[in-house]
């Protein structure tokens, strides 16, 4: 009987529960989500990574170094030919750049529950994930030349493991994974 | 010389010769028929869908979605409600977006409801748009258009009445309200084919008088009742949406994506079809793995063959060796004859495919809707073949090496 009212409880409370909160998104530490569309010259990249990958911690920045780093972390994400690196043939040129970070949950309340990680961990007890995102647009004279990009990213940030990849071009969009031991995109013969 | 009289060889033993040949080309066209069957079903599946950016529905998977909504096949997704539909359907991205509702179905065909608007942006094989081969697109509410399969399978012809059942199973038929004929779509070679279309507000209306599943005892509202009722539809499957600029799919596909009022999901076509192949793709790798074990085991066996043959005609070697061919000249016509088997193979491994193409297009083609190219080979078949006859030259080295050991010791006499 107790153990009845005890999922009956179960059942009230996780139905209060699903009315005040929404949903989480998957969220992988090592692995961020890149989209890269190509039109004419313009080509626009929109960069999700989680907290963990950028500057290593996903807590809300509480003293001046997690802020520093989270400053300089946004600073570097702001200049994304130093991270994605195009033959100097397509001759692009960023038009436009901002990243920025935010909180996935609600952060301030703190304590959630309810979401798994999907690697141990040993390091954060507040909760909220974090991601970084930025969004690029770039202008390429020459975007038939853009054959191959590198991602210097792996290097700015070495906990960052993976890119999962959708580019789109004219022939279609594909689905890519760059991983930190071959952080190079060929489209040569693709595109 | 050496090739005629390797030909010779041959002929004079032809029915070993020509099993070994035989079992070469059979295994010869399993392994080329594995990547065809493998490329021209990547290819149907490609094919079927072009010029769509983002396809919506219910939050799944992004294969399951797919299939679903573009390839009637697996299980169904949730469906999406009219209001959510009408949030995307309004966002200044969109370029055009049309709305697709599954659940019914005509004898073993499923019933697609959707707006008139599906013929013009409905493109397959590279961006080629639907053609009607008779009658024209929706317009009168019981209007109904059908695919070229549906037609051909049915005797159907414009003008003809159908009707359409609740759900998968024909138990239950929607006969009080009958459709008809309208028009008939040029075979695509896409699941088009084996589709009734019918427009989103005759969904609604063939269900005016059931609820949950079963028709209400007694009740049938007449047709002309129904024509003045309001058919917006409350839920749809899925959605094929364009979008203005290639710039904006992103934005828009994470916009649907984290919609808060409904759980959504929008995938590109091409991604999620990658996603698919690199399931299939494992499974795929196996059977190529198998067939290449069989060319192998075929090759093995002519080695076998060879082996044992060259008991028999130890005294043919001894009497080129009289006649003046050194050892290098018997170990290179063993070599020649191997090769010659194996070309012989490839050849007839190559026409067998090609035979057997024709025959089960067809039936590969009404059964799975997948259409096998029949294609002359492609630089990495002939490659295959290459290789086939290169690895049979190499095989033959084996036994080719022990005659020329042997005619080096035996020289004149033979003893056996």
């Amino acid at each position: 009987m107790i153990g009845r009212i005890a999922i009956f409880a179960s059942l009230v409370a996780t139905q209060v529960y699903s009315q005040e909160h929404r949903e989480l998104g998957a969220h992988e530490h090592g692995v961020g989500q890149m989209d890269i569309a190509i039109e004419g010259t313009r080509l626009w990249m929109e960069l999700h990574a989680p907290g963990a990958d950028i500057v290593g911690f996903e807590h809300a920045a509480g003293n001046a170094d997690d802020r520093a780093k989270i400053d300089s972390a946004v600073a570097l994400l702001a200049r994304p030919l130093d991270l994605f690196v195009f033959p100097s043939a397509a001759e692009c040129t960023v038009v436009e750049a901002k990243a920025e970070i935010e909180a996935e949950t609600h952060e301030e309340s703190g304590e959630e529950g309810g979401h798994d990680h999907d690697e141990a961990d040993a390091h954060d007890d507040d909760g909220g994930h974090t991601e970084f995102h930025a969004e690029y647009a770039l202008d390429c004279a020459n975007p038939s030349a853009i054959d191959r990009i590198a991602f210097a990213y792996f290097e700015t940030f070495p906990n960052a493991r993976e890119l999962e990849l959708q580019v789109l071009t004219e022939t279609g969009a594909q689905a890519f994974e760059i991983e930190r031991n071959a952080p190079v995109l060929e489209l040569a013969g693709r595109s | 010389m050496i090739l005629r009289l390797a030909i010779g060889s041959l002929l004079a033993r032809a029915l070993t010769v020509g099993m070994t040949v035989l079992a070469i080309a059979l295994s010869v066209a399993l392994f080329l028929g594995v990547e065809k069957v493998r490329t021209g079903a990547r290819a149907s599946f490609a094919d079927t869908i072009s010029g769509t950016d983002l396809i919506v529905g219910a939050r799944s998977g992004s294969v399951q979605l797919l299939l679903y909504s573009v390839f009637r096949i697996g299980n169904a997704t949730n469906n999406v409600t009219w209001e959510s539909y009408q949030d995307i359907a309004t966002r200044p991205e969109v370029d055009w977006i049309v709305p697709i509702s599954l659940g019914d179905s005509h004898r073993q065909f499923r019933v697609m409801g959707t707006t008139p608007e599906f013929f013009d942006r409905y493109k397959y094989r590279g961006g080629r748009a639907l053609t009607f081969a008779a009658g024209h697109s929706l317009g009168d509410l019981y209007d109904t258009v059908i695919g070229a399969d549906v037609a051909d399978t049915l005797g159907y012809a414009v003008g003809d009445p159908i009707v359409v059942s609740h759900g998968l199973a024909s138990f239950t038929a929607h006969s009080d309200q009958p459709f008809r004929v309208a028009g008939i779509v040029a075979k695509t070679g896409t699941p088009v084919d084996r589709t009734v279309i019918v427009s989103l507000e005759a969904i609604e209306a063939i269900h005016v008088d059931w609820q949950s599943g079963a028709q209400i005892p007694g009740k049938t509202t007449p047709v002309d009742v129904i024509r003045t009722m309001d058919l917006t539809p409350t839920a749809i499957s899925a959605a094929l949406v364009g979008v203005k600029s290639r710039l904006q799919v992103f934005k828009l596909q994470r916009w649907i994506n984290e919609y808060p009022e409904e759980p959504l999901l929008a995938v590109l076509p091409g991604v999620a079809l990658q996603e698919l192949w690199q399931i299939v793709g494992i499974a795929e790798k196996a059977l190529i793995g198998v067939s290449a074990m069989v060319v192998v085991t075929a090759l093995l066996g002519m080695m076998a063959m060879i082996l044992s043959s060259l008991g028999e005609r130890r005294r043919e070697m001894a009497v080129w060796r009289a006649m003046g061919a050194r050892p290098a000249t018997i170990l290179s016509l063993l070599v020649l004859e191997a090769a010659l088997m194996a070309a012989a193979g490839a050849v007839l491994g190559v026409a067998l495919l090609y035979a057997g193409l024709a025959l089960a297009r067809p039936w590969v083609d009404a059964t799975f809707g997948i259409w096998l190219p029949i294609e002359p080979p492609d630089v990495r078949e002939l490659w295959v073949l290459a290789g086939v006859i290169a690895a049979a030259a190499l095989a033959s080295l084996v036994p080719a090496i022990r005659a020329y050991r042997m005619s080096l010791a035996d020289g004149m006499m033979v003893r056996i």
